[in-house]
């Protein structure tokens, strides 16, 4: 009987081995967090934007490899105080194969500011109206520099494809959208189960041109284990990770021959202080700590090769490559001695502070750098808890100053590239309480470089005004700056990614560097 | 009326009494963890009148009782609510995920039956020789680790090391196979597709044998201990000593009636398998519910969860009454004792 099961059992992998069939296009094999969020005017996370960048196209796209927007649906825009006027590019028609109007930009708005979810906060106060088939105006109630920033977040959606699957229970058409696609992106979704797969293939009508090595197919899956990841990419049945792999399995793929690509500049690891509770009301305790913090074994943490890392060195409040941001060589380094000069000028004794140390229980790396903390602190008497937050409980606690702890950990990143969408709403006083913004910051001068900021109008008086922001945020010393983010990535040798490898090439928004038509299969 | 047909009236009874428990306990919970669930699905960035805005259209805001109310009264419409997670009805979400659950549980089970028990049987027709050490052996090890390790370890012995099978998923990508049921096997012979249908049992192979490990060790342990017990009776020593063969002695005489305590395991086994699939469904990328589950349950999605818990529980309580109608079907006095009774 064992041999016959035996035999059984080999038969049937032999028969399905010889089953298997070969693809005959290209495709693309990636992963990501689930869910995936088709929907333009719900999506916000990563995976979401991967989708949405490849299966819409929006009016502006960032500038490879240097600041600034350049034209996409748009063929140019002018620009008069807060009114944007936009000419629509000639001859592009949605997947449906309906052609774009300016209808469908003010649709486009009015959906994502009906619906209020996703990126909507980047639209309040705008309103748009067509002022005849190819073009398009937005007025803003008050000047805001970054608005072309924020229009990559405003997807283009087909407003007769939408409203033919409109019903009156469901007048935007949220069903239909949640599962179709309804641009005019370069890939055309052919599949999607949110928490499993999306598949998608290219559209063969997309108004630029698309490289023959661009992959024929995509299949994005969700919320793969790291040890299936690994086993897939070893086995050359997967082509890129998703960047949530444990490091010393990104080590453990790179020693054997996997690329790692990169994507940064978007964003940095914050380590926020509650300035409204005491002792780390008073600057000169926060100094203290920010001055004892270790910045060169925080990197090594987070390092996963010689040359790849998680994180770059911090500079300041502002990640390298933004506006305001200093040097990327005035890094910020431990000072136990400058720390020693603030403890003593801060008003409570060491031996008093029991400072509360809290880490996102879904996020294991800042356990340990709350062992980091205790144990740097400990060298100046501090004592310490640490206490393990679960993400929901979190935005519960940073609801008011008096149960935020005294240290929250917390990756945040510029949703558009533009330093505004990065730290308004962490510094500026009229948004505490949120999960970004557990310091409870109150302070004019940071106000008034956040607001001059977001004025503009010129590029040299935002980048005067963020440099203002950071030069004060470094005195006020909010937040320990912990490492600026960089995204890492494990790929096969079968792809190449240029906007995620050349810094030449890279977008500086997230999930803009999985723009499929941009990436080339190998073989 | 038949005994069997009491015997499932009454276990049906019983059944809708514990489904309705089960719905008030999982309802109470669930709004018990911490997290404001309109809050976790707007994301970050919603502002408070948005968040209220989705409080107030799921009645967040009103007392608990009524919120149960509500609940009840969509669901006698067969309406479960709407996903925060996937943004999709509930319904839509269990109809696409549980056959795929429900298919990978029941080829373990078939598996946990068809090794278990004749493994049982061996050890218990050999006990103190050989093969019976090599089986407490063998079964000590399965069920001495969890499924989701036994999940990493096949992967790493039987698709990484030797690529044997595949790593993720149901059905080779190449296959386009129309769904019907959901269960692939089936789907493949609906679509006349058999390299299909083969390669669907391919993917089956490392996830049910993760997940029936386990199971298998235990049916085997209880049916050899129960066995033995009963190779210790006067009638088995009667039948030896009318020189049946051992084979029909294990056969008829020791297994039959060792097999209803472990029947009722096997069933319990079987319907916990279940919520058990999570890890096994996290590490073979299977889009089953047991995933699903757990991702409503970390995000707070209150529909979502209401939806699985109550299929998981109902499906545990039709497995519970299928075994329940096998013992009293192979026992006369649970028959005669319920005659009696009633």
């Amino acid at each position: 009987m064992t041999n016959r099961f035996l035999l059984a059992g080999a038969a049937l992998t032999a028969a399905t081995a010889l089953a298997s069939p070969a693809f005959a296009q290209s495709v693309l094999r990636l992963d990501e967090v689930a869910v995936g969020e088709l929907d333009p005017a719900k999506a916000s996370d990563y995976a979401d934007s991967i989708l949405i960048f490849n299966a819409y196209d929006t009016l502006v796209l960032p500038k490879q490899g240097e600041p600034g927007h350049e034209p996409h649906l748009a063929s140019g825009w002018e620009v008069d105080g807060a009114v944007y006027t936009f000419n629509l590019r000639d001859g592009v028609t949605f997947q449906s194969g309906n052609p774009l109007r300016a209808d469908d930009v003010v649709y486009s708005l009015e959906r994502m500011q009906a619906l209020g979810q996703g990126l909507s906060h980047l639209f309040g106060g705008i309103e748009a109206e067509a002022v005849d088939e190819t073009t398009v105006r937005f007025i803003l109630e008050q000047t805001y520099a970054p608005f072309i920033a924020s229009l990559i977040r405003l997807p283009i959606v087909d407003k007769t494809l939408a409203e033919e699957n409109a019903t009156p229970d469901d007048a935007w058409a949220e069903v239909f959208m949640s599962a179709n696609g309804a641009g005019s992106g370069a890939y055309v979704v052919t599949s999607h189960n949110p928490q499993a797969e999306t598949r998608m293939e290219v559209n063969e009508d997309y108004f630029l041109p698309i490289d023959d090595s661009a992959p024929d197919e995509v299949q994005l899956k969700y919320s793969l284990e790291a040890a299936t990841v690994r086993t897939l990419l070893a086995q050359g049945e997967h082509d890129i990770s998703s960047q949530w792999l444990p490091p010393e399995v990104m080590r453990a793929l790179a020693n054997d021959g996997a690329q790692l690509l990169t994507e940064s500049g978007t964003g940095a690891f914050y380590i926020k202080l509650n300035t409204a509770k005491p002792p780390l009301d008073d600057v000169n305790c926060r100094l203290a700590l920010v001055n004892a913090f270790d910045y060169g074994t925080a990197l090594q943490m987070v390092a996963i090769t010689d040359d790849v890392s998680s994180g770059s060195a911090p500079t300041g409040a502002i990640p390298v490559g933004m506006f305001g941001s200093n040097p990327a060589d005035q890094i910020l380094t431990r000072d136990l001695d400058a720390a020693r000069a603030y403890l003593d000028d801060c008003p409570t004794a060491p031996a008093d502070w029991d400072l509360e140390i809290s880490w996102i229980a879904e996020v294991p790396l800042e356990e340990r750098f709350s062992l980091l903390m205790q144990a740097n602190f400990a060298e100046l008497g501090i004592s310490s808890q640490i206490e393990t937050l679960p993400w929901a409980l979190f935005t519960e606690r940073v609801a008011n100053p008096e149960s935020t702890p005294h240290i929250s950990q917390i990756f945040v990143n510029a949703v558009t590239g533009d330093p505004d969408t990065l730290l308004y709403g962490m510094y500026h006083s009229s948004t505490p309480g949120t999960w970004q913004s557990p310091e409870y910051l109150n302070d004019p001068e940071v106000d008034a470089a956040l607001e001059a900021g977001r004025r503009g109008p010129g590029e040299d008086d935002r980048e005067a005004a963020y440099t203002d922001l950071n030069d004060r945020l470094m005195e006020l010393a909010p937040t320990i700056y912990g490492y600026d983010r960089q995204s890492v990535f494990v790929a096969s040798d079968r792809v190449s990614v240029p906007a995620l490898s050349d810094p030449e090439m890279a977008f500086g928004v997230d999930g803009m560097g999985f723009s499929f038509r941009l990436i080339e299969m190998i073989e | 009326m038949s005994s069997v047909l009491r015997i499932l009236l009454r276990r049906l009874g019983i059944s809708v009494i514990v489904l309705i428990g089960v719905s008030m306990l999982i309802f109470a919970i669930a709004r018990i963890i911490p997290g404001d669930p309109a809050r976790i699905a707007l994301g970050p960035n919603a502002t408070a009148e948005q968040v209220a805005a989705i409080r107030a259209e799921m009645h967040l805001d009103e007392p608990i009782v009524a919120q149960y109310g509500y609940f009840v009264a969509d669901l006698m419409r067969g309406d479960l609510g709407d996903s925060l997670y996937t943004n999709r009805p509930v319904v839509t979400d269990i109809v696409e995920f549980l056959p795929a659950t429900l298919e990978l549980v029941i080829v373990a089970g078939i598996m946990m039956v068809s090794f278990g028990l004749p493994l049982g049987i061996l050890a218990a027709r050999h006990r103190g020789r050989w093969p019976d050490h090599v089986v407490r052996i063998l079964t000590l090890l399965t069920v001495s680790a969890p499924s989701f390790v036994w999940a990493v370890i096949l992967m790493l012995l039987f698709a990484f090391y030797l690529p044997l099978f595949p790593v993720a998923g149901r059905l080779d990508d190449a296959y386009d196979i129309a769904r019907v049921t959901g269960f692939l096997t089936v789907d493949t012979l609906i679509a006349r597709d058999l390299r299909a249908f083969l390669d669907a049992l391919h993917h089956l192979v490392l996830p049910a044998v993760a997940l029936a490990l386990s199971g298998i060790g235990q049916a085997a342990r209880l049916t050899r201990a129960n066995m033995v017990e009963t190779y210790d009776k006067p009638y088995i020593e009667m039948a030896q000593a009318y020189g049946f063969s051992p084979s029909r002695i294990a056969r008829r005489y020791a297994f039959k009636p060792s097999l209803i305590p472990s029947l009722t395991i096997i069933g319990l086994d079987f319907a916990a398998m279940l919520g058990n699939a999570f890890l096994v469904e996290a590490v073979f990328a299977w889009p089953g519910l047991s995933r699903y589950g757990v991702a409503v349950i970390l995000r707070k999605d209150l529909n979502a969860i209401m939806g699985t818990v109550l299929v998981i529980a109902l499906t545990f309580l039709v497995v519970n009454i299928i075994v329940d109608l096998m013992i009293a079907f192979l026992n006369p006095r649970i028959r005669h004792s319920t005659r009696g009774a009633s």
